[in-house]
């Protein structure tokens, strides 16, 4: 008979325990394909390798850091990611949730309504970003001609519209996987509190707001972080529309890098800004990590 | 199940490592791997390249199309490994100076010297100017991408307009098309490379210039702020609303449906739009190419290059030289190629069987007082530094003084980087 | 229907009223894009043009040219990347999940790999691939696929394995299997919907990447989104052909998901929710 305490535990003649056993391939994978990449981009950011200098090859330290922080592009961009993370992922939220509550309660014609609204997802970024460049392009595209014959005029592409018609895009293409999480959360619920809500007589947006959402909270969570991580790295609409203009509005950190990279050819300069973006999205995860363990504790 | 999973990763793998070994020609032959653009121009050299083979049978030509930023990427990405993995690559103007003097571009001086029958001086003189780096040519003009000014024929006539020699007559002839949803001119001011391309034609033509012949950056001028108050003024009075994103795409089509009137744009857009069978449809005919206001017209070109760390140096610049040779020149001009030889816009047949007399006599003159919209180390990053500047202008975000200033500022900053 | 869940006609409507508005969001730009595939070049530059005579070049080009080919690839790179995630990803996972492997910090470094910039990564495995001979190929291209597919299929994989009750094993231990065989015939059915909602998530992920394709990849390999962006071109954006290469890529995942979308919520909904 094995005991409880032994599962995972129990040393056989392998050099790792079962449970090491089971996490060494993906350790193994992830330090193969990563570990060098990132190494090498870490040591580039400390040099200044251009590559149509290759001559200037010095190791620099902290220099390359140092021109970023005083750089103002720098947070121009980086205002302009999280502007564009801030709004896109707000607005998935508010649509993903009303549309999953709908959806929930829908009977007829399921298959058919779910799979349009997620088959958004399934298009390719590049693909949606050309697409709303004609769509919302004012005289060549259907959208700017229908609001105009509502004698409305909006240019989607001007010095403030830009960054948040870019947003929006997003919005079109990716509420479809806050829909798929929320909806997903919803139909796991338990019945029990609800119909105890429904005996006491609460109203449905009490319900909502003290039993739905505190019982969703971890998808919401986990849904917003992953949808934050993604947009964060969002590149093919900057690249497919605007280019990062007018002026410097909607350039984002992917494509900044990118740009700097492989446009201006200073590799080391895109590897440190590259590294100032991980170190901050780390220091914010672990924020996150230890709010949620003090959190834990807590209850 | 994962034993089934295991399987089936397996034969994938496999499979993708079928399509993968076939570099080296297996007959004897020397197999040449060229890096081009998709663009019609490479689709007229891959079908001319039949031609070559039968000449010389020994060498087989190998063609890899992909789009500009993926060339680019491409290019720039396989610099740094230590076997080129291209044998002939095509680079563009502003790529020049900063490949070439990293060392890495062939200098292909004694080659042209060397070879027989090649007139390289029958080249039009501002695209052999851009591909001499240092003293040294380091490439072979392929097509040009001069900007000119293309316009409806039949809507200047009725309205008794002039072809604009001036940045005043253009304004006025913009601001007098323009009518109800019809516009004098598509402007293209998207950041970056699009707008200065557009706008240095008008900064030529208000007498200012970006650089000087030594280099030195030469933007903070009046006339610069004289052409781009007006470049903004006519965008505002006569160009389409809010298209201040628009490309050289964008220009396009509303010029070939009918929506604006004219544009400053490629000399090679005009076959394109008198084509019955293109985009324009009913209206292809009533468009005709002129010179820019003042005559002096933003540059572009495409060069044929030898990667300095490719083997088969010899077999490359035979291909080199046949493709660019004066005879193959004009096969290529009359399968659609825009030209680059002046003996080939000179030519009858030429003539004939393109595009027409006027369209090659224009373009030689454009060609003639051409300039490339930024030249020496480091040339993309200044146009996209000034080109970002502008287009903080047009959009407002900017005074017209600020951003000349912002903009000399930052590409004088660039230029010693 | 329970009790609770009765709502009035009020609701109904405005529910439904909602839903049909969204879409129709979703729909309109679908359309205008199946519209576009019929037109010709004159005709794309009227885009409000909704009567006109189709025509089916734009199909035949795209059909006749290299899609299929790209189709393939991405096919290709799609299914290993999900392949190799989860032959790794699921042990890892379920290790992660029962016997708390590594803790807490396991869990999130998993996703830490995710916010790594691609434009960082690509240059050193570039160089890597061109090392080993393979730059060019679809290799490559998996390599830099698994970067991020692999840490969020094994970061959903946690969350589902977590919703298997731990006696599970623990019995089929007792009935006399062996450790793995026990994970593998007894866990692993239990978190089946949830290891099909991973792998399409994973597989779109790895399906709609342009980056990387696009400077690892070569010409025989250039997958779909590549392909879609080369319409883009110096000499004006291909519309109507484009449309068509839109449709072709965007057709197959829709399909599938109107046949798993079910399976894809209930898999979803497995571990996710319970995290």
């Amino acid at each position: 008979m094995i005991k409880k305490n032994d599962l995972g535990r129990r040393r056989s003649f392998f050099l790792f325990s079962y449970k090491w056993r089971m996490v060494m391939p993906l350790l193994i994978l992830m330090f193969v394909i990563l570990a060098y990449p990132l190494a090498y981009s870490l040591w580039i950011s400390f040099k200044n390798f251009s590559i149509v200098n290759p001559n200037q090859d010095h190791f620099v330290f902290l220099d390359q850091y140092k021109k970023i922080f005083v750089d103002s592009l720098y947070w121009t961009v980086f205002r302009n990611t999280i502007i564009f993370v801030i709004v896109a992922v707000s607005f998935e939220l508010f649509f993903g949730m009303l549309i999953a509550l709908s959806l929930k309660r829908q009977i007829r014609m399921t298959d058919v309504t779910r799979s349009i609204i997620l088959a958004p997802m399934f298009i390719t970024p590049i693909a949606v970003g050309l697409m709303f460049k004609f769509l919302l392009s004012q005289q060549l595209g259907f959208i700017p001609a229908l609001l105009q014959s509502l004698g409305i005029s909006i240019n989607f592409f001007g010095t403030h519209t830009a960054l948040i018609t870019l947003a929006f895009i997003d919005v079109w293409q990716w509420t479809p996987f806050m829909v798929l999480m929320l909806l997903a959360g919803l139909e796991s619920l338990p019945e029990e509190p609800f119909e105890a809500a429904y005996v006491d007589g609460a109203s449905k947006w009490k319900t909502f707001w003290n039993i739905t959402l505190p019982l969703m909270q971890p998808i919401i969570i986990v849904a917003v972080l992953i949808r934050a991580l993604d947009g964060l790295k969002v590149f093919e609409y900057v690249y497919a529309i605007t280019r990062g203009g007018p002026g410097n509005a909607t350039e984002t950190l992917q494509y900044h890098i990118y740009k700097l990279g492989f446009g201006y050819y200073r590799l080391s300069e895109a590897s440190a800004v590259a590294w100032t973006v991980v170190i901050i999205i780390m220091i914010v995860i672990i924020a996150m990590l230890r709010g949620q363990m003090k959190g834990e504790k807590a209850r | 199940m994962i034993k089934k999973l295991f399987y089936f990763v397996l034969m994938l793998v496999l499979l993708a490592g079928c399509s993968t070994a076939k570099t080296q020609g297996t007959d004897g032959k020397v197999v040449l791997k060229l890096l081009m653009e998709q663009v019609p121009d490479s689709d007229i050299v891959k079908k001319m390249t039949k031609d070559f083979n039968k000449e010389n049978p020994n060498i087989k030509i190998d063609i890899e199309m992909l789009s500009y930023d993926q060339i680019r990427d491409k290019l720039v990405s396989s610099f740094l490994a230590p076997k080129s993995s291209y044998d002939i690559i095509v680079v563009d103007n502003p790529w020049m100076y900063d490949f070439a003097s990293a060392g890495y571009l062939e200098p292909l001086d004694k080659r042209i010297k060397n070879a027989k029958n090649y007139d390289f001086e029958d080249f039009s003189a501002p695209l052999r100017k851009i591909a001499t780096v240092k003293g040294k040519v380091y490439g072979i003009p392929f097509y040009n991408y001069a900007t000119g000014v293309i316009y409806r024929k039949d809507e200047f006539e009725q309205n008794n307009i002039a072809v604009p020699k001036t940045l005043d007559e253009l304004q006025a002839a913009a601001k007098k098309l323009t009518k109800d949803n019809h516009y004098g001119i598509a402007s293209q001011p998207q950041k970056g490379y699009k707008i200065l391309e557009e706008w240095s034609n008008w900064l030529f033509a208000a007498g200012g210039e970006i650089q000087d012949n030594q280099g030195n950056i030469k933007l903070d001028s009046p006339e610069a702020r004289e052409a781009l108050s007006k470049y903004i003024e006519t965008y505002k009075s006569s160009a389409p609303p809010n298209s201040s994103n628009w490309a050289f795409d964008e220009a396009m089509r509303s010029v070939s449906s009918g929506q604006s009137a004219m544009t400053l744009n490629y000399n090679w857009m005009l076959p394109t739009l008198n084509n019955k069978t293109g985009p324009a449809g009913d209206l292809a005919g009533k468009f005709d190419l002129a010179e820019v206001p003042g005559g002096k017209a933003a540059l572009g070109a495409w060069y044929w290059s030898i990667p300095a760390k490719t083997t088969h140096k010899d077999e490359v610049w035979k291909f080199i030289n046949w493709i660019t040779s004066s005879k193959q020149e004009v096969n290529r001009v009359i399968l659609g190629g825009a030209p680059v030889r002046n003996s080939a816009m000179d030519n009858p047949k030429v003539w004939e069987k393109g595009y027409g007399e006027s369209y090659y006599k224009t373009l030689k003159n454009i060609l003639e007082d051409a300039e490339p919209l930024a030249e020496g180390p480091n040339a993309e990053e200044t146009i996209q530094v000034i080109g970002t500047e502008l287009n903080a202008a047009v959009n407002g975000q900017k005074s017209v003084d600020q951003a000349i200033k912002d903009a000399a500022a930052k590409a004088k900053e660039t230029l010693k980087k | 229907m329970r009790a609770y869940q009765k709502e009035t006609n009020l609701h109904k409507t405005i529910r439904i009223l909602f839903l049909f508005i969204v879409l129709i969001f979703i729909l309109t730009p679908f359309l205008w894009v199946i519209l576009s595939s019929f037109k010709t070049p004159a005709e794309l530059s009227q885009p409000t043009s909704i009567v006109f005579s189709p025509v089916p070049d734009n199909w035949i080009n795209v059909l006749t040219g290299n899609i299929p080919i790209n189709f393939v690839n991405s096919l290709i790179v799609g299914f290993i990347t999900v392949a190799v995630s989860l032959l790794v990803g699921l042990p890892a996972a379920y290790s992660i999940s029962q016997f708390k492997t590594g803790g807490n910090t396991a869990r999130f470094t998993i996703l830490i790999s995710e916010i790594v910039p691609s434009a960082v990564l690509v240059v050193p495995i570039f160089l890597v691939s061109y090392f080993f001979q393979i730059n060019g190929t679809l290799i490559p291209v998996t390599i830099a696929h698994l970067t991020f597919v692999l840490p969020i299929v094994t970061w959903f994989l946690i969350g589902f394995f977590d919703s298997v009750p731990k006696s599970l094993e623990e019995q089929a231990l007792i009935d006399g299997c062996g450790r793995f065989e026990a994970f593998r015939k007894i866990v692993l059915p239990q978190v089946l919907p949830g290891i099909g909602a991973a792998s399409i998530f994973g597989f779109v992920l790895s399906w709609n990447d342009l980056f990387y394709a696009l400077i690892l990849g070569g010409e025989d390999t250039q997958t779909l989104p590549v392909a879609i962006s080369s319409f883009d071109t110096f000499r004006g954006v291909q519309l109507g052909e484009m449309s068509v290469a839109i449709l072709v890529s965007a057709i197959p995942t829709i399909i599938l998901s109107f046949f798993i979308q079910k399976r894809l919520i209930k898999g979803m909904g497995g571990g996710a929710v319970k995290e």
